[in-house]
């Protein structure tokens, strides 16, 4: 993650929590934490170290032309996954799903062609791999109008940050909160 | 022929017509067909009995508006409809849901109230859902989504099938027709109808139970 | 009238005079693009947040301003946009000299009604000048619908088949009844990787059920996450920007690939428009896409395509709808998906549009079916239309995404489509496909060739099915036991691209080796005459050389 994206998060979740600093005010606190921490921000994955970001033109489609990078979500290279192996029982249905890693890749694909809101998208899928498939649907319906009270979302919230590290999606849900309250739409 | 002849013979192909005309042509707005008269029993509660099928009626059905799109009677419908739940032995329940003019909440709504768990959702146009407690409001266990296209036989069907799911049997689906070109001629007017219809929904309102004399 | 006039006569039995038209009634939105009720565009930005939105503060936002205000506006560019005077913009759409990147980097500060007034400015050749130049992706294509009134599994098997076959590269379904929906998605899998590997394929139906089948790889894309315009409406069906946004990422999540829907007339068909023009409100939809970070947009009225084509401009509405779609810098499946009238003048008026132009998708889709059974209610232009639509190509040297085949190739094609469904029902212990069945689909026309199916048996079958989470993976293996050993590698690479996620990017389809075509490594570089997309060499070759042309030396 680049401090700019970092600094975006942070400012973002504090809107979603109410709360209203000012830009400068965010920057500054994130330094600090991030000197006390004793880290950069960053991914720690081999993707993002050393030159930085995958870029479009270099390596766009991944799977052809950066097959190191892609595993599944059990550890598989693509060329790992062959009908042998899956008659032989060898590959079950989990050995062929995405890796958050993976979604991240795409999404510093996505900023280098100039779509940050794609990107975006990937990074709040990237933490829903994390929640199994029962689950995110339970959190979908939950998200729909009069499904919930403000307390259930913001339980549900607190859920995606502490059990799952679903950060973003956790402030889009406290978003959600806050807007369902003043438009009407929570659960009677 | 002669001249009279001629004329009598263009006058009677033009009444033809023009009846023609008036059988293809949709119905917009309230016929000559009057109002049902509903009697209204009090607030709609949720059925103790397994044995009944909740018919939930949209805000306009039988009230501001009195036929279908294509022209059946309210009071036919219902009757059908009623009907194919009797001949399979359980007991229809009339529920007017006032808050909202959307089908798909409308049967969801009957569904909860239907002791049975199961209910069947009717606009005034004709368009009809079978639903069932348990699932997604926007999910059905049958959907007529096309008002032109649905008979007067289908509605006793409708019925008879609702029933049967109560019972917990499943039953064929009521074959649904399909006509492509029953879109470019209805839409508009449907849009039409069901703006007609909304101004007619009470969104605080609660549904009321209903009965009618057929 | 006591005598009608000959030629009156003559012209209120011609099929356009079956169509219903309606006079606008501006008080609840029945408008297509220019109602009075429309705000006027603006924005006030402070600290970095908007505080004003077309005229409406922000105590006064309602879910959807809200959204639109705090996740598709960027605050950067949008005084330096919203600026620019709107005929000025709707210049710079249609001029070549402007690159589509500058187009693309202004558009997201503008607000929704904005966007309408500057749409507003442009004639329908203009629009499509537009939209020849903003499409995400380079190369256009196409997308079917296989659906039957019978939901029966063989013969959506070989119809898939022969649609993948032909060209399209997306397929889509949907049931009759409700609990058919896995069988048919299972049926577009098998069919569609028979006709051609890397087709993708998808099953319409409500959104927990649809995002399941893709869970579980039944399904490689989504399409129909239905978005709409109004709070109202949206609440109506069910959703929110924000329920919407989540499932978006839900289906990122599981690496498959998903647009949203919306078009216009949506929200006065369900009668709460607030008066506001169609166009208008579908902007509104455009953008809720847009900062959900949803790669693409389904839109041109699709379902509702009755009530634009009702009221005066409406067939420029949709026009113009879709031209916001990849103004936004989203792939765009530009509707021609619904019969919207009587009139075959009409029909291929409506969809030169996107046709002339080029879109990611021209249709969304076109019925690969006879229209009888087509269970989106009909398309445009059905499979009786192919010849049709492969001259229109040929006449106009347009790239629409089909080819010209012959009898006997889909036939064989057919027949492997049914017969592959037949071997994966067997294994997957589902009731039987008879021979006679696989025999009936491959020559069939449409569903009333077919024989019938125990409806009952067939249902709990599928529930089984379900129950027992049955995923992709056992489609694989049941195509390979059965010796359809290529098409379960074309299945087993269908699923490899969820683990990849190549093609989550904008614009992305499969070519037959699986090698992705997206915005990014396909970007539209049209730029005038002698740029962009062009029909030309092999591809022009192949399309241009219908069987039934007569051959100079031949005569």
């Amino acid at each position: 993650m680049s401090d700019e994206q970092l600094l975006r998060r942070v400012e973002h979740m504090a809107r979603a929590r109410g709360l209203d600093i000012s830009p400068d005010v965010v920057a500054e606190a994130v330094k600090r934490v991030l000197t006390e921490l004793g880290e950069s921000p960053g991914q720690s994955d081999d993707a993002s170290m050393g030159s930085g970001k995958l870029n479009a033109r270099r390596d766009f489609p991944l799977g052809a032309k950066r097959p190191d990078l892609v595993r599944s979500a059990s550890g598989l290279h693509l060329d790992e996954i062959t009908l042998e192996k899956v008659l032989g029982g060898k590959i079950g249905f989990e050995d062929i799903r995405i890796r958050p890693e993976t979604l991240e890749y795409q999404a510093q694909i996505a900023e280098s062609a100039g779509r940050p809101f794609l990107a975006a998208n990937l990074r709040r899928a990237g933490e829903l791999t994390r929640i199994p498939d029962e689950r995110v649907l339970e959190i979908y319906n939950a998200l729909r109008p009069y499904r919930s009270t403000k307390r259930d979302l913001l339980e549900m919230a607190d859920e995606l940050e502490s059990k799952y590290q679903a950060r973003v999606c956790a402030g889009l849900v406290r978003e959600a909160a806050e807007v369902y309250e003043r438009r009407g739409r929570l659960k009677a | 022929m002669d001249v009279s002849k001629e004329m009598v013979r263009e006058i009677i192909l033009e009444v033809l017509r023009q009846t023609q005309d008036s059988k293809q042509s949709a119905i917009s707005e309230e016929g000559d067909i009057s109002p049902l008269q509903f009697k209204e029993i009090g607030k709609a509660e949720p059925g103790a009995t397994r044995h009944e099928v909740v018919i939930g009626l949209s805000p306009s059905f039988g009230s501001t508006m009195t036929k279908t799109i294509i022209g059946i009677p309210h009071r036919e419908v219902l009757r059908e409809m009623m009907a194919g739940v009797e001949e399979e032995g359980l007991k229809p329940r009339l529920v007017k849901v006032n808050r909202t003019a959307d089908v798909s909440f409308i049967a969801h709504e009957a569904a909860k109230l239907s002791g049975s768990g199961i209910g069947i959702g009717i606009l005034a146009r004709g368009t009809t859902v079978i639903h069932q407690k348990d699932l997604a409001p926007l999910q059905n266990l049958e959907l007529f989504s096309q008002s032109p296209l649905i008979e007067l036989e289908s509605f006793r069907s409708i019925g008879r099938n609702a029933a049967k799911y109560a019972k917990g049997e499943s039953p064929s689906p009521v074959p649904v027709r399909s006509d492509p070109m029953a879109r470019p001629r209805y839409q508009g007017l449907a849009a039409l109808l069901h703006n007609k219809e909304v101004q007619h929904a009470k969104p605080d309102m609660a549904s009321t139970e209903v009965a009618v004399q057929l | 009238m006591a005598k009608r006039q000959k030629r009156f006569q003559v012209l209120a039995d011609r099929p356009v005079n079956k169509d219903g038209f309606i006079k606008e009634w501006i008080e609840v939105g029945l408008v297509a693009m220019d109602s009075p009720n429309d705000p006027k565009p603006g924005i006030k930005i402070q600290g970095g947040k908007v505080l004003e939105l077309d005229g409406k503060d922000r105590d006064h936002f309602d879910m959807i301003d809200t959204w639109i205000a705090d996740h598709c506006i960027d605050v950067s560019v949008a005084n330096e946009a919203m600026a620019i005077d709107s005929t000025e913009f709707a210049r710079m759409l249609v001029d070549i000299h402007v690159p589509r990147s500058e187009i693309v980097r202004l558009s997201v500060g503008l607000t929704p009604a904005k966007v309408l007034d500057i749409l507003k400015k442009m004639n329908v050749v203009e629009l499509m000048m537009a939209m020849q130049k903003l499409r995400p992706r380079r190369t256009p294509s196409n997308q079917a619908h296989v659906t039957n009134l019978k939901d029966t599994p063989a013969l959506l098997g070989a119809d898939a088949a022969e649609a993948a076959y032909r060209g399209f590269s997306e397929l889509e379904t949907t049931v009759g009844v409700g609990r058919y929906a896995p069988s048919n998605a299972l049926s577009l899998l098998v069919g569609s990787q028979t006709g051609r590997p890397g087709v993708i394929t998808q099953c319409a139906v409500e959104e927990s059920l649809e995002l399941t089948m893709g869970m579980r790889g039944l399904t490689a894309y989504a399409e129909t996450v239905s978005v709409y315009g109004t709070d109202q409406v949206f609440v109506d069906g069910d959703d929110t920007p924000w329920s919407k946004a989540f499932l978006a990422s839900a289906y990122a999540s599981r690496g498959l690939k998903m647009r949203f829907t919306s078009g216009t007339g949506s929200e006065v068909q369900m009668g709460y428009a607030e008066g506001k023009s169609m166009l208008y409100l579908e902007i509104r939809c455009v953008m809720i896409t847009k900062g959900a970070g949803v790669q693409g947009l389904q839109n041109g009225s699709i379902s509702v395509i009755g009530v634009p084509g009702a009221v005066p401009s409406g067939i420029r509405a949709v026009l113009a709808e879709n031209v916001a779609t990849v103004l936004m810098d989203l792939e765009v499946a530009s509707g021609n998906d619904q019969t919207f009238t009587h009139s075959p003048i009409r029909n291929t008026a409506r969809m030169l549009m996107q046709f002339l132009p080029g879109t990611d998708l021209i249709f969304s889709g076109y019925s690969s079916v006879p229209n009888y059974d087509n269970m989106f209610a009909g398309s445009t232009h059905d499979c009786d239309d192919y010849d049709d639509f492969l001259v229109l190509q040929r006449d106009l040297q347009v790239d629409g995404g089909l080819h010209p085949v012959t009898e006997e190739e889909v036939i064989a094609i057919r027949n492997k489509g049914a017969r592959a469904m037949q071997a994966v029902f067997y294994e997957l212990g589902l009731p039987a496909i008879t021979d006679e069945e696989v025999e009936a689909a491959t020559y069939a026309h449409g569903s009333k060739d077919m024989p019938d199916r125990n409806v009952p048996e067939d249902l709990r079958a599928i529930d089984q099915f379900m129950k027992r989470g049955s995923t992709g993976l056992d489609v694989v293996r049941a195509l390979a036991k059965q010796g359809f050993n290529d098409v379960a590698e074309a299945v087993l690479g269908l699923l490899k691209q969820k683990v990849s996620g190549d093609y989550l990017h904008t614009s992305a389809i499969f070519d037959t080796k699986f090698e992705v075509l997206s915005a990014v490594n396909d970007p539209n570089d049209y730029e005038g005459p002698g740029t962009g997309y062009r029909l030309e060499g092999e591809r022009w070759e192949r399309l241009k050389d219908i069987p039934q042309a007569i051959r100079p030396e031949d005569v």
